[in-house]
């Protein structure tokens, strides 16, 4: 059981491209801590840095007490779960998650117990040990590539991507299990993914890469509701967040860019009149007024998801979009008005992103 | 093909049949001559139906020796022949295996340099370099022997080539896997690398021991004494005759014997080829 800190970590390669710039951060022990972000921003290269598995141009990785920059992969008392789990096709499942062990020199009593205990955990049956990877479905092996992992009680798990290649359905299943497990062994994990969804329910801690940088790390929650880049407020969320061009009227009024007023709130932003900003919106918190009042809308498209409705359309120039529960229907016609409540609205500087 | 033309399968059926016929009879041929006397060959009437001295023949060539320009025995010829070949099928495999696992896998200054030299030899098989090469082999006292025999053949850019290959579509993350899992280069080599490219070796492994059997003109050169000829140089000598008919029926019997183990690896590494190609591992 360790930590991981990760302190201003570097990563350029050989030609000169610059892939990860200064990320600092820290894992508590037992956390699960999930690097989001889009592909090229540098959080794969961030993980496999940790493992070992690509050399660290700058900066210190910590792993417990231990600075480990220059240890190798097998010294670092960590496991690896691949996306395309990696297991060695020629072995059965018991042999690929017995051969860190054997490795290691580890008693064959203990491994047989060692697996056993995995399995159980993962419910694989003695059968399924027998078997070679590849007479396994996608969903087993991704199990088997975690006994591998679980086995060897390492002081950190690393996981990266490990559910891109299963089916939707297969995913959220899995990504629940993964939690679960997390949960029980209270293992310090550190997960890399692409999908906003899967950080979102994973971590305990969310960190939002683009560009080689760290736009914010926290909570998933505490994202989601005050992000500090627009960045990170477009990346959080599904659908993603409205934005608007504007600039401050006057404190807790905006002119957006076709002239329509937009109230905020300011006691929560620190904008000067005149000040050229993005305002971000959610879809889930617009609602449509009935009574005539609010800002327009034109709508052009309702797309229905059965857990409620998408509703897309225009709004001050902009294309905009509108999340419904389940209940609530769009209205009929093109022409439509809606309320944003101030405190919905975010403010963000245009031209660097911040929040303000 | 799904549909079933009874008439349709004609044609091919007869150029397959034509194709085989050309291929078998020859062979055929020289097994009858096997089993003749010498008298039923030499005066040019010889049947197609096996005679009565099959055990006599083969006896005589494997354990007496034949009258001919070579008094060495045929299973001497053959113990040379296989010893060369495996010498060169296993060593051609070690060598090549070993160097693309270090081009493929390893970093080092030169690497590029290194693969360009071994693809180069590609450009010079031992009939193009034979003067220098028997110039070392013979001051370095390798003549008449396995060793001079095999090992001037053994270096071998195909086989790199091939395994270079293959390696590199082993995917990345068996090799960080099993960094992970606390394999040094040695052990990743040997428990997962060897396992996987088992197909390939078998493939390899039978060409390289046609190619080592098959070696006429390097044995040739190399070896003066008649007890470590090679049985493809045997058959040339057990038909050149002084002062006496050529014994036909032991030529063929010879030649009977020198086709017998190159088609028993062929049969047998047959099953784990096409196993091999049925279960597609990686």
């Amino acid at each position: 059981m360790a930590g991981v800190l990760l302190d201003r970590v570097e990563k350029t390669y050989p030609g000169g491209f610059n892939a990860v710039k200064g990320i600092s951060f820290a894992v508590p022990d037992g956390g699960f801590c999930v690097l989001v972000g889009p592909s090229g921003c540098g959080k794969s290269t961030l993980l496999r840095m940790i493992a070992g598995l690509e050399t660290i141009t700058g900066g210190q990785v910590r792993i417990g007490e231990r600075v480990v920059n220059d240890i190798e992969p097998m010294g670092r008392d960590i496991a690896m779960v691949f996306q395309n789990y990696a297991l060695y096709p020629h072995m059965s499942v018991y042999d690929n998650m017995a051969y860190g062990l054997r490795n290691l020199k580890t008693p064959e009593p203990e491994i047989l117990s060692r697996v056993q205990e995995a399995a159980k955990i993962l419910e694989l049956n003695d059968e399924m040990l027998k078997r070679k990877p590849r007479q396994l479905s996608g969903g087993q092996r991704q199990r088997v590539a975690m006994g591998r992992a679980i086995v060897r009680k390492p002081a950190v798990f690393l996981f990266d991507e490990p559910l891109s290649n299963l089916d939707a359905k297969l995913r959220v299943q899995m990504r629940i299990e993964i939690r679960k497990l997390q949960r029980r062994l209270k293992t310090t994990s550190i997960y890399v993914t692409h999908d906003q969804l899967e950080a979102m329910t994973l971590a305990d801690m969310l960190v939002v890469m683009n560009a080689g940088r760290v736009e914010q790390v926290g909570a998933p929650l505490e994202l989601y509701e005050r992000p500090a880049t627009a960045f990170v407020a477009g990346f959080l969320g599904s659908p993603p967040m409205n934005f608007l061009n504007g600039r401050v009227e006057k404190p807790g009024v905006l002119r957006l860019g076709d002239g329509t007023e937009l109230a905020y709130d300011p006691a929560h932003f620190t904008a000067t009149s005149g000040a050229e900003i993005q305002a971000g919106v959610r879809p889930e918190r617009i609602i449509f007024s009935k009574d005539g009042s609010g800002i327009p809308f034109k709508l052009e498209l309702v797309e229905e998801l059965g857990l409620g409705q998408l509703v897309h359309g225009v709004l001050a120039d902009a294309s905009f979009t509108v999340a419904l529960p389940a209940g609530v229907h769009a209205p009929v016609g093109d022409a439509q008005r809606v309320t944003i409540a101030p405190d919905a609205v975010h403010l963000f500087d245009r031209k660097t992103g911040a929040r303000l | 093909m799904v549909e079933n033309r009874r008439f349709g399968n004609l044609l091919p059926h007869l150029v397959l049949i034509a194709g085989a016929i050309v291929v078998a009879f020859p062979v055929y041929v020289a097994i009858v001559a096997s089993t003749l006397d010498a008298e039923t060959i030499s005066n040019g009437h010889m049947s197609l139906l096996p005679g009565s001295h099959l055990i006599e023949n083969y006896a005589r060539v494997l354990f007496e020796g034949t009258g001919s320009t070579t008094k060495a025995h045929v299973s001497d010829m053959l113990l040379n022949s296989l010893v060369s070949a495996l010498i060169i099928a296993v060593g051609k495999i070690a060598i090549s295996i070993l160097s693309a696992y270090a081009i493929v896998y390893f970093r080092f200054p030169l690497r590029g340099v290194a693969f360009w030299l071994i693809f180069l030899t590609l450009m010079f098989p031992v009939e193009v370099r034979i003067y220098p090469t028997y110039k070392i082999v013979s001051d370095l006292h390798m003549l008449d022997s396995y060793a001079g025999m095999s090992i001037p053949l053994i270096a071998s850019a195909t086989a790199t080539l091939l395994f270079r290959q293959f390696f590199m579509t082993v995917p990345d993350e068996l090799l960080e896997a099993a960094k992970i899992d606390a394999a040094g280069p040695y052990k990743f080599f040997r428990d997962v690398l060897l396992p996987l490219s088992r197909t390939n070796l078998a493939a390899l492994f039978v060409i390289l021991f046609l190619y080592g059997w098959n070696q006429y003109l390097w044995p040739l050169l190399i070896t003066t004494r008649d007890d470590m000829q090679t049985i493809v140089i045997g058959i040339k000598k057990i038909v050149d005759t002084q002062d006496a008919l050529t014994e036909w029926q032991l030529a063929m019997a010879t030649a009977v014997l020198a086709m017998l183990p190159p088609v028993a690896v062929v049969v047998f590494m047959q099953k784990l080829f096409v196993k091999g190609l049925v279960e597609t591992e990686k």
